[in-house]
């Protein structure tokens, strides 16, 4: 973007000789191979497409959040400062999708992680040969979009032709009527979500024990310790940086939820299921209050954020 | 033995619960209306593909399942080749700012879409894209360059230096020995991220849905949704409509399944 002043050129040739031991690649990029500003060349267009369509939104909704804008006319934007986060703090409706979004993490984070864990650990110690086969079949459900689950699953749970309801009742039962009811509804997605999820957990943590070293296990052994123990004192450190991958994912996955609510209940019955993304949603295109949906958008990227590092650095993982 | 009985016998309890509502889903797009209430799992006694014409023509899937593709390609190609050219830069230059660069563009890997769709609602309507396949092409490339400008600089930083090094000593320039040996040396990651990208792409949802109103400019997803809102009672067609979207996912599924878990996995920390 900008053209590197003279003073910066010499300073270009420096980094180059202490990034990293034995490397005597010769500071690409300075003598043999072209000009300086090269690198810069290769940086351009991506640069320009991520500033324009990524950053300058981002930065230009930091902005809109502190106007009350109905988000048709630009002249009837007004500074309103940090008023529109105080009447989300005072807004019940604010509260009760944030809680919705709360309720959804244990379901979404914590439910799917330890149905993938299990399974995984006991394959590893029993040695179980072919469990692979079943890796593709588990997978399946995630690489779907969440829209398609979401009506998938709404027919699933159909309270009258559903499959259902309909095995329920030839079994006797009198089913619930699921995304309908109001105290089942958010439950409802809750599983949805940590079925859309387990399977994924499970390819994670498989991949994860087989990189654990074996001679941690065979000490272990040596130390006469059983299948839990082993378990705990081998297995579960091992997955450290697993575990935090899956958790943080789940845990985003959880507090951005828009799709599959979307397409099962919208939010509904009454603002049983509403959550942030949706409220956010209804704010600025349905209440056409732009600022004040925006500014629940970047309440939604603060908490999304502070809560994944959060994970990360539980976990400890070094990144990367 | 019993013990292990009982792990694969959970293990196919998990892949039964996993698949089988895709299952339930085909079968039920083959059916009519009063065979599905007969019964979920039964065999329909003739296949019913009116289903599909139905949704195809009526139901705009057809046009749907075009913007789809061309989303997808559109976007994957021009994202992988400008994540090599930045990736690149950031493997195999030492410059000013390259740090501060680096972490200005990982910060689409932490920030979410949700955090940013209404202001680029706004920006596109500014700049007359919206109701256009363009309001999903552009915004979706620039979404791509944090993860992969993050797996191409891994890749390049994977090629052994000697390789690199010995085309720059016969001369190349690094435009032609980035795209004469590190690209083609690093296939299997490229193959890997326009996988990703492709079905990131086919998958979005909020994107498509606030940018384009203009049924024309609908994707799959988009389409679905309103296709359930208006055929609400009638499941064999939505069942079809379901049936148009995950059958392409499948295929690739099943031809790149060891790819595609295995850059999933790894590239899970995409936020």
């Amino acid at each position: 973007m900008q053209h590197p002043s003279p003073d910066s050129l010499r300073a270009v040739t420096k980094p180059a000789s202490q990034s990293g031991a034995g490397f005597v690649f010769p500071a690409p990029g300075s003598r043999r191979t072209g000009p300086r500003w090269e690198p810069y060349l290769y940086l351009l267009p991506a640069l320009l497409v991520f500033t324009a369509f990524v950053a300058v939104p981002i930065a230009g909704g930091v902005i809109l959040s502190l106007t009350a804008w109905n988000g048709i006319s630009w002249d009837t934007a007004t500074w309103v400062g940090l008023g529109n986060y105080v009447d989300a703090f005072n807004d019940s409706r604010f509260w009760t999708a944030f809680r919705n979004n709360v309720t959804l993490i244990p379901y979404f984070v914590l439910l799917p992680a330890i149905l993938g864990l299990i399974p995984a650990a006991l394959v590893h110690q029993m040695k179980l040969r072919g469990a692979a086969i079943f890796q593709a079949g588990l997978f399946l459900p995630y690489i779907m979009p969440g829209v398609l689950i979401g009506v998938v699953w709404r027919w699933m749970l159909n309270p009258v032709f559903g499959p259902v309801n309909q095995t329920l009742k030839r079994m006797g039962f009198h089913p619930p009527t699921w995304l309908a009811d109001f105290n089942l509804a958010l439950p409802t997605i809750g599983m949805i979500g940590a079925w859309a999820a387990y399977g994924f957990c499970y390819v994670v943590f498989v991949a994860g024990i087989e990189k654990i070293p074996r001679d941690l296990y065979d000490a272990a052994k040596l130390d006469g310790a059983g299948g839990w123990q082993e378990f705990l004192a081998v297995t579960l450190p091992g997955l450290r940086r697993e575990i935090a991958v899956v958790l943080s994912v789940n845990l985003i996955n959880a507090l951005r939820a828009f799709d599959v609510i979307k397409a099962t209940t919208d939010g509904g019955p009454g603002d049983a299921t509403n959550v942030l993304a949706l409220f956010m949603m209804n704010s600025a295109f349905g209440a056409n209050q732009a600022g004040y949906g925006i500014a629940i958008a970047v309440i939604l990227a603060i908490v999304t954020l502070v809560l994944s590092l959060l994970v990360l650095r539980l976990f400890g993982g070094d990144d990367d | 033995m019993i013990r292990r009985t009982i792990v694969y016998v959970l293990l196919t309890l998990g892949c039964i619960a996993a698949v089988l509502p895709f299952v339930i889903t085909t079968l039920a797009s083959l059916k009519t209306m009063p065979e599905i209430i007969q019964g979920v799992f039964a065999w329909p006694e003739s296949p019913n593909w009116d289903n599909y014409r139905e949704a195809w023509v009526q139901g705009r899937f057809g046009r749907f399942f075009v913007n789809s593709t061309v989303v997808a390609f559109a976007v994957t190609i021009p994202a992988v080749f400008l994540s090599a050219m930045s990736g690149y830069a950031f493997a195999r230059f030492e410059f000013r700012g390259k740090g501060v660069l680096f972490g200005y563009l990982l910060l689409g890997l932490v920030v979410p879409l949700q955090a940013l769709v209404i202001p680029l609602f706004y920006l596109l309507r500014e700049l007359h894209l919206l109701d256009s396949l363009w309001a999903l092409i552009v915004p979706q490339i620039a979404m791509s360059m944090s993860f992969g400008t993050l797996l191409m600089r891994q890749a390049f930083l994977a090629v052994p230096r000697d390789v690199a090094e010995a085309a720059t000593l016969d001369g190349a320039t690094s435009w032609q020995s980035l795209w004469g040996i590190m690209f083609p040396l690093s296939r299997p990651m490229i193959g890997t991220l326009g996988l990703l990208f492709f079905i990131w792409t086919w998958n979005e949802f909020l994107l498509p849905l606030v940018v384009n109103i203009d049924p024309a400019y609908h994707t799959l997803p988009v389409g679905l949704l309103y296709f359930q809102q208006r055929w609400t009672s009638n499941l064999p067609l939505i069942a079809a409509g379901a049936t148009i979207i995950f059958i392409p996912l499948v295929l690739a599924f099943l031809v790149f399944q060891k790819q595609l878990v295995k850059g999933l996995t790894e590239g899970a920390l995409k936020g």
